[in-house]
């Protein structure tokens, strides 16, 4: 090679970095047809998940939280859903026909699929679904998407037309909503049972839940896509993440999101390597800080870019995260076209945050180094939740810049639901949480100023008219690129604002068992294929005995 | 005194002068992160390395046993002087008095330390302060029994009597006559509680409800490197030689003073 390359001290180095990934490449194909060339696919085994969250609901419409979607996500069917490459694509709809004018939707749903329990699936269990999102006393996050809609009209069983009062661009991802049973609840009452023990079109069905350890659920026969191979998945509830590891390690779990320093340190000898497999792609979340603002504290947007420029995001990045995610810099992530390139991070600048602190009236100093103003001393309680060891660490590294600003912060760690229950009541000052987004960029559920009664999402009480009324209208454009013109003016506005200080994106981390077969990594992450999964006969490790 | 208290005595001279002299012997801030040495293993300069946040664990560890030695002592006091005081009583006058309090004892003890702990911990904040008053609140019953014993017996004496014919007052009597009598036994079971106490605190500390970060404290030390037991074994040993020495501490010196 060098002979073809007269400088070679500069380009052996860089002409060779093809080569090999030339080279392995063709030794991973050479591997990987071996592999899943010489066995066939099989029916089988189980999967065991752990989780550090619990499930709060499992009623598709109350589905709020990561781990009640996880479930229900297996257990239902949208009309759509997202393809690996994040296109939309039919689920429950085979087809579907969208006016000139945008406003009329008309989906074909598919034929023949069949609830778990043996009844036919049809255009009524849509229309059903439908009521039940937009009857005032659901309460549900949301009911935003499904209130611009005009008339829905049954033509026949199979077919559904939904006519929306202004053309609404996020109207066909927001079909992506599990479908519910109308059969099954007729009754008020019927929910209350169905919330743990609920029954879908999806390709597994639920066999129980045993509170606080686990939930089980079986691969349905009869679904429309053709049986998942994995005959059970089984998701077990571990409150804390070390705890987690170490069950993983022992082999009593096969799929689990690693922290970074479980990535990076803790999963790199031998026995990682042969019995597991571990993939890495960025988060479609974002982590950050909500600042309760009906805080009179808070109140004040010189105080909130202040607490951007005296925290590190770096710093949080390599202390939390050892480099495994990027720093966010408003409600969209980086690979998104919502993405506004221009909005950029501020360097760390503890004096730029004194100068914005003194501007906002905390000029002065008591003995303990603490801002005060009126006689008060800046103090506040930053919440997040129990078992998550990045947002704990992450709240350390903040009380520590904050602190040398002359910001006193106590950290208050409560378990989950407690978690929910405290923003709820809006009895907080700062929460540090993440956001699991969508694909469509719409986040008017989060930062519209209508969105914050109890159980909406937009619980920090953000309100900018100007943003108000860009998110309305990014909902109505369905051209492309004047959405983005538009998301993009919507991401700075909100970066100026600085309802939330936006933290970082992290990179999503699973760990999965190495007998599983067919897992094909995309933008999509791992997760769109699941019922394609599989185990061969000779190395599954659990079988059915019910 | 025989060796083994001679050793307890030196474990606990060693920890006050740390304690003491913290800021002196500690040689970074010991709530100073530094996320480029995140996880360092034991060297020059990190002499016991560092945990995962980069902060330097024996800067960590000295500071820990301030809040150990505090909590032993605040723990321990406020056991004393809610034990004493109704040992005294229920000692002093018996009768319905002493069952009431009594019984009130019986009803304490019914409770496992460790719920009753954990309930307390969720009303009030957890300061450090906080997590010394309740140890000390749920750890006064056997003091209180003991005085009461010690009282029964001391009453009965020729001196108690004879105070009492010179008409002196049962205040008098008890804190001038009685209780001086008691001070041994009492001595005794108060340094080795202060043993129990820190052993309480690291275990609240180890579940998270005890002292907040930042504050270090060996229980929360511990609890942290429970999740990297395996790539760092710093984060777990030293701390908890740190609980093992203390309380070994102040068991060999009750014990020795007990003989």
């Amino acid at each position: 090679m060098s002979t073809l390359f007269p400088p070679r001290h500069i380009l052996r180095g860089i002409f060779l970095i093809p080569f090999f990934f030339l080279f392995f490449s063709f030794l991973f194909s050479l591997y990987a047809q071996q592999n899943q060339g010489s066995k066939v696919t099989c029916y089988g085994d189980a999967i065991v998940v752990g989780s550090i969250g619990e499930p709060i609901t499992l009623i598709p419409i109350l589905a709020a939280d990561s781990a009640s979607q996880e479930i229900v996500g297996l257990v239902f069917n949208g009309l759509v859903k997202y393809d690996k490459d994040i296109n939309l694509v039919g689920d429950l709809a085979e087809g579907w026909k969208i006016s000139d004018d945008g406003l009329e939707i008309t989906f074909y749903l598919r034929k023949g699929v069949k609830w778990q329990d043996g009844v036919l699936f049809t255009a009524k269990d849509v229309l059903f679904t439908y009521q039940k999102l937009i009857d005032p006393a659901t309460k549900t996050p949301y009911s935003g998407d499904f209130k611009k809609i005009e008339d829905f009209k049954i033509i026949d069983d199979y077919t559904v037309k939904i006519t929306y009062s202004e053309p609404f661009a996020p109207a066909l991802a927001s079909w992506g909503m599990p479908i519910m049973p109308a059969h099954l609840l007729k009754r008020e009452e019927d929910f209350k049972k169905f919330s743990r023990q609920p029954i879908g079109t999806g390709p597994y069905r639920f066999v129980r839940w045993e509170t606080g350890s686990q939930i089980i659920l079986e691969a349905y026969d009869d679904y429309w896509e053709g049986r998942p191979y994995i005959d059970r998945y089984s998701y077990r509830i571990i409150p804390d993440q070390s705890t987690l590891f170490l069950e993983l390690r022992n082999r009593g779990l096969d799929y689990i999101g690693l922290t970074p320093l479980q990535y990076q340190r803790q999963t790199n000898n031998d026995f990682f390597k042969q019995n597991f497999r571990k993939y890495k792609y960025p988060s479609f979340g974002y982590t950050y800080i909500g600042w309760n603002l009906n805080n009179p504290k808070f109140k004040d947007k010189r105080v909130r870019q202040a607490m951007n420029y005296a925290i590190d995001k770096e710093e949080i990045i390599k202390g939390v995260l050892l480099g495994l995610g990027k720093v966010c810099t408003g409600p969209f992530v980086h690979n998104s076209w919502a993405y506004n390139p221009e909005v950029k991070p501020p360097r760390y600048n503890p004096q730029k945050a004194e100068e914005l602190l003194a501007a906002a009236g905390w000029n002065r100093k008591n003995k303990a180094g603490f801002l005060v103003k009126d006689g008060q001393q800046f103090e506040f309680t930053l919440l997040t939740n129990q078992g998550n060891e990045a947002r704990r660490k992450c709240a350390e590294i903040i009380q520590q810049r904050l602190k040398e600003v002359g910001i006193k912060v106590n950290i208050k760690i409560v378990e989950w639901g407690c978690l929910l229950d405290i923003i709820d009541k809006r009895r907080f000052d700062a929460v540090l949480l993440g956001w699991g987004l969508s694909r469509d960029p719409d986040c008017y559920d989060i930062f519209h100023s209508s969105k914050t009664r109890p159980k909406e999402f937009n619980f920090v009480s953000y309100k900018n008219e100007k943003v108000d009324k860009l998110l309305e209208q990014g909902r109505r454009v369905f051209s492309r690129e004047r959405r983005k013109k538009i998301y993009h003016e919507i991401h700075r506005l909100i970066y100026n604002d600085q309802p939330y200080t936006f933290l970082y994106v992290p990179d999503a981390l699973p760990i999965i068992d190495a007998r599983f077969r067919g897992i094909e990594p995309s933008i999509n992450g791992i997760g769109y294929n699941f019922i394609k999964w599989w185990v061969a006969k000779e190395e599954q490790r659990y079988k059915l005995q019910e | 005194m025989n060796k083994l208290t001679l050793f307890g005595i030196s474990i606990i001279a060693v920890l006050i002068l740390l304690a003491i002299f913290a800021p002196l012997i500690s040689p970074y801030n010991p709530q100073a992160i530094d996320v480029d040495n995140i996880l360092s293993p034991p060297s020059r300069t990190h002499i016991l390395g560092t945990d995962s946040l980069g902060r330097d664990l024996f800067s960590r560890m000295v500071y820990g046993a301030r809040v150990s030695l505090e909590v032993g002592l605040v723990a321990v006091g406020v056991s004393l002087i809610i034990g004493v005081l109704f040992g005294s009583l229920a000692g002093y006058w018996g009768g319905r008095v002493d069952s009431l309090i009594m019984r009130f004892v019986d009803i304490m003890l019914c409770f496992p330390t460790f719920f009753l702990l954990i309930t307390m911990v969720a009303f009030l904040k957890a300061t450090v302060f906080n997590i010394m008053l309740i140890i000390g609140l749920t750890s006064w019953m056997g003091l209180a029994r003991l005085v009461r014993a010690e009282v029964l017996s001391i009453k009965e004496r020729d001196f108690v009597r004879y105070a009492k014919a010179m008409g002196a007052g049962n205040f008098k009597i008890i804190s001038r006559h009685i209780l001086p009598h008691t001070l041994p036994p009492v001595l005794v079971a108060a340094i080795l509680g202060m043993g129990g106490a820190i052993l309480t605190e690291s275990a609240l500390s180890f579940l998270g409800l005890g002292v907040q970060p930042p504050t270090p404290s060996w229980g929360n030390i511990l609890m942290e490197g429970k999740a990297v037991i395996d790539i760092g074994w710093w984060l777990t040993l030293f701390p908890g030689l740190a609980i093992l020495l203390a309380v070994l501490g102040y068991n060999l010196l009750g014990e020795g003073l007990r003989r």
